[in-house]
């Protein structure tokens, strides 16, 4: 009865409400938000109202009409073609975007595969190389990276032999030659019968991809080791050099040939673009080097004496054990490393390379006004891609979380 | 027979292999034929470098001469140091009169002096400090650097920035002498022991007010000639922006991490997506808008002048990675940190003002000093935009009748002082991270 009775007590009596308005939270997170809103709003509409006041007097034109009005200029260098006083403003912007997207994309290519082997430097057991990797890095992430373009430019690439003189970088076949008009190269030409070969590189591929998972799966089953390496190595040379031996070598070569004042055929590449390639590549590794490092490091100790402790050799410490720890510290500074190196590709303006912001956000808002389209569109441009980097990074993120747990 | 020995037997030294250059060497160069393959492809590497710098920057340099003809006399090969010696003070002070550059000078001891108490062991108040330095110190050198007539804000301003200074220095000399504060060390002096706390505190206000009239009344005739902003330039420039940008980024950044964090979700949703607009565009882009976008946002007659629009941007921009730097801050702190708070009954601002601050402030010092330097690298930018900041002046060298194409030389000097400035502060950022780290990870 007792127990009952102490249930009968204890029954839940919800306090009365009072509502009191002025110290109700709710009413106050309601109050500040309104009041936030309407501060941002009424500063967002004086600032318009003061732009279109200013526009109006000044007599400049507005909306994105222009975009499909032919430029008077062109830039020097482009991926796709274009006629001066023809291609549109439109088709200048997708240059210029085209242009910070190839030199960024090549950048981020070579820092990350040169930051990698600076981060392992880094961290070698001989002293002398740790120190030197170590001294590269402090040299060039505690300069600025204006200064290291503009040095490249103009105490480096500037300086380079004329035409006539190259500098022949590949020993004297004439394949790579480099001057002060650039970087040239000989440029692949594809013959008919050179997809087999593609063919037989993607079938080889799938083929190792194949044998991995098998002999891993096996591995696991058995605990038998299949050696890999080897065979795969194998597959990857032999079966597209026989196709590609038997279909007749398709693949001819354009070499650039000294024709007149300048060199015809091959591929080029301008100084600048060289240079700005040079100088992201080299000072983004400087920090992909730490950041790899540092991934390294974050895997404790004893992850490494108890993968020693239970037998396996220091190569497969590494591929096992360390680097598969190590991975999810590196991604994600790394990916954002590349989100710098594709802003930074902006630094371009200082040695006339056409990306986006010289292009398209300075040329053309000297020749054509629409200041704020303009940069607008630019801003926008950089925000879609460092978001969609930030969405694959996220996805990224998930994955390596549910397979940790 | 005493087998038990009574005195203690020094311990045997390490053997040779382990102490001795040659083990030592033996170790860490040369442990495996990879490894010593690998170090004498290294010292080579290292001898062609440093002869190479070593030859043009030092050997074969000229670092007297009064053209770049004239350096070209004496040594072709060799680095034309002359150029940058003769341009040296451009460098650094950009074109301000010769004649005032004291005040430039005596703006930066000004700020040493003032700052300088926070690494000095005894002395208390250091958040006071380092608050005044970001609040008060602008309006003494913002002063000090433009001249001119002061209009009363600027006299109310400029008194409290002396006067404090002034209190300042008493107080951390007084700190390291007494272990005391000013107020206290004021008290003992011309206090009443039995008074109450109340009329003591009279005491310190009376001494304020009667300091900050007598500097008000001095600073009345005090006046010095006005340098306009065009005139600004050198490194002296580029740390006037990067100061005011980091300066002002910090109330900022920390304003937006909280709106970012809040429960609101209107305020939430303005503050990230200012964060990320301005985190996902470069520097330049920014720079850019401020220079053609402010004048049109700006009402009829009214106009910002250049250095004013490149300080907004750059604090506008800086804020934001404050702001992130403060949100991985206050990230740090446990969640029972602000549940204690609010049993207690603390409310929103003095949860974080009084618990959640002062700790995750500690914890962002390293990340703070990590985003003045990049900051103070990425400045270099504004040359682009046409002022005049050190990278201005230093390509200028090159533009000079006497030293027409002289290009390398300032920017390689140029690279050497910002390596200097920033490898200084990366180290003792890393210094501070050690420091103030209070667990246990070691």
């Amino acid at each position: 009865m007792a127990i009952s009775n102490n249930k009968k007590e204890s029954v839940h009596i919800k306090p009365k409400e009072k509502f009191d308005f002025f110290h109700d939270e709710r009413v106050r997170s309601v109050f500040y938000q309104l009041l936030t809103a309407a501060v941002v709003g009424g500063f967002v509409w004086y600032l318009v109202s003061n732009t279109a006041h200013n526009l109006e007097i000044r007599g400049m034109n507005t909306g994105f009409g222009f975009l499909n009005v032919a430029a008077g200029f062109d830039s020097y260098f482009k991926l796709i073609p274009n006629v001066p006083g023809v291609g549109t403003y439109g088709r200048i912007f997708i240059i210029g975007a085209l242009n910070t997207l190839y030199v960024s994309a090549l950048a981020i290519i070579i820092s990350t595969v040169l930051g990698f082997f600076i981060g392992v430097l880094r961290l070698s057991s001989n002293w002398l190389v740790s120190n030197v990797a170590l001294a590269y890095v402090e040299i060039f992430r505690n300069t600025p990276l204006l200064i290291q373009v503009i040095f490249w430019y103009i105490g480096v690439f500037s300086l380079l032999p004329k035409v006539k003189n190259s500098i022949d970088l590949s020993g004297g076949t004439g394949v790579l030659l480099l001057n002060n008009r650039g970087l040239y190269m000989a440029w692949p030409v594809p013959g008919n019968q050179l997809w087999m070969t593609g063919a037989a590189l993607i079938i080889a591929i799938s083929a190792i991809i194949f044998l991995r998972r098998w002999a891993h799966k096996r591995q696991d089953r058995t605990g038998q080791i299949v050696p890999t390496f080897v065979p795969s190595a194998a597959l990857l040379i032999l079966l597209p050099g026989a196709v590609y031996l038997l279909t007749g070598m398709p693949l001819g070569w354009d070499i650039p040939k000294l024709a007149g004042f300048n060199f015809a055929g091959g591929a080029s590449l301008p100084p600048s673009f060289v240079t700005l390639l040079v100088a992201l590549s080299i000072y983004h590794a400087a920090h992909m080097a730490e950041t790899v490092r540092a991934g390294i490091l974050s895997v404790g100790k004893g992850q490494y004496d108890a993968a020693r402790a239970i037998g396996l050799r220091e190569k497969k410490v590494m591929s096992f054990v360390i680097i598969p720890q190590a991975m999810p510290a590196i991604v994600p500074p790394m990916i954002s490393n590349w989100m710098s190196a594709v802003k930074n590709s902006s630094l371009a303006i200082a040695i006339g390379y056409p990306d986006l912001v010289s292009l398209f956000m300075q040329t053309s808002l000297n020749q054509a006004g629409y200041a704020v389209e303009l940069v607008g569109m630019t801003m926008a441009f950089y925000m879609v891609i460092s978001l969609t980097i930030s969405w694959l990074l996220n996805i990224y993120n998930k994955r390596v979380q549910l397979t940790e747990r | 027979m005493a087998i038990i020995k009574t005195t203690k037997k020094s311990a045997l030294s390490p053997p040779v292999s382990e102490t001795s250059p040659i083990g030592w060497m033996r170790k860490h160069l040369f442990s495996s034929t990879f490894n010593s393959l690998l170090t004498i492809v290294t010292i080579y590497i290292i001898y062609i470098t440093i002869k190479e710098v070593w030859v043009w920057g030092i050997a074969d340099a000229v670092w007297v001469a009064d053209t770049r003809r004239e350096c070209f006399n004496i040594s072709a090969d060799g680095a034309c140091w002359a150029g940058v010696i003769s341009w040296l003070d451009s460098i650094f002070y950009g074109r301000y009169p010769r004649e005032e550059l004291w005040r430039i000078n005596l703006g930066l001891l000004f700020l040493f002096i003032w700052m300088a108490p926070l690494w000095l062991p005894r002395v208390k108040a250091k958040i006071s400090i380092g608050l005044t330095t970001v609040f008060l110190y602008p309006f003494l050198a913002g002063y000090l650097f433009s001249g001119g007539d002061k209009g009363i804000f600027m006299q109310i301003m400029f008194t409290a920035a002396i006067v404090c200074l002034l209190g300042n220095t008493a107080h951390s000399v007084i700190g390291v002498l007494t272990g005391r504060s000013l107020p206290e060390f004021l008290i003992r002096r011309f206090g009443n022991k039995n008074a109450s706390e109340k009329s003591q505190r009279y005491i310190l206000l009376g001494i304020l007010v009667l300091s900050l009239v007598a500097v008000y009344v001095w600073q009345m005739d005090w006046k010095v000639e006005g340098v306009p902003w065009t005139r600004w330039g050198g490194l002296f420039l580029t740390l006037v922006i990067a100061g005011i940008g980091i300066a002002s980024a910090l109330p900022g950044g920390i304003i937006l991490a909280l709106g970012r964090r809040s429960r609101m979700p209107l305020v939430r949703v303005f503050s990230t997506s200012f964060i990320e607009l301005f985190r996902s565009v470069p520097l330049i882009t920014v720079l850019f808008m401020a220079t053609t976008m402010f004048p049109l946002f700006m009402p009829d007659g009214f106009a910002l002048n250049k250095l004013v629009q490149v300080i907004i941007a750059v604090c506008l921009f800086n804020a934001c990675y404050i702001a992130e730097i403060v949100r991985g801050g206050l990230q740090t702190i446990p969640k029972g940190q602000f549940e204690g708070a609010h049993t207690v009954g603390l409310g929103y601002w003095s949860t974080m003002g009084l618990i959640v601050m002062p700790q995750a402030l500690k914890n962002m010092i390293p990340n703070i000093v990590g985003n003045f330097i990049s900051l103070l690298k990425d400045t270099t930018l504004v040359s682009i935009i046409g002022l005049f900041d050190v990278l201005g002046m230093l390509r200028s060298v090159g533009k000079d009748l006497p030293w027409l194409g002289l290009h390398k030389e300032p920017l390689v000097f140029g690279a050497i002082m910002f390596f200097l400035i920033c490898f200084v502060m990366s180290k003792y950022s890393r210094h501070l991270e050690v420091k103030l780290s209070t667990d246990h990870k070691n």
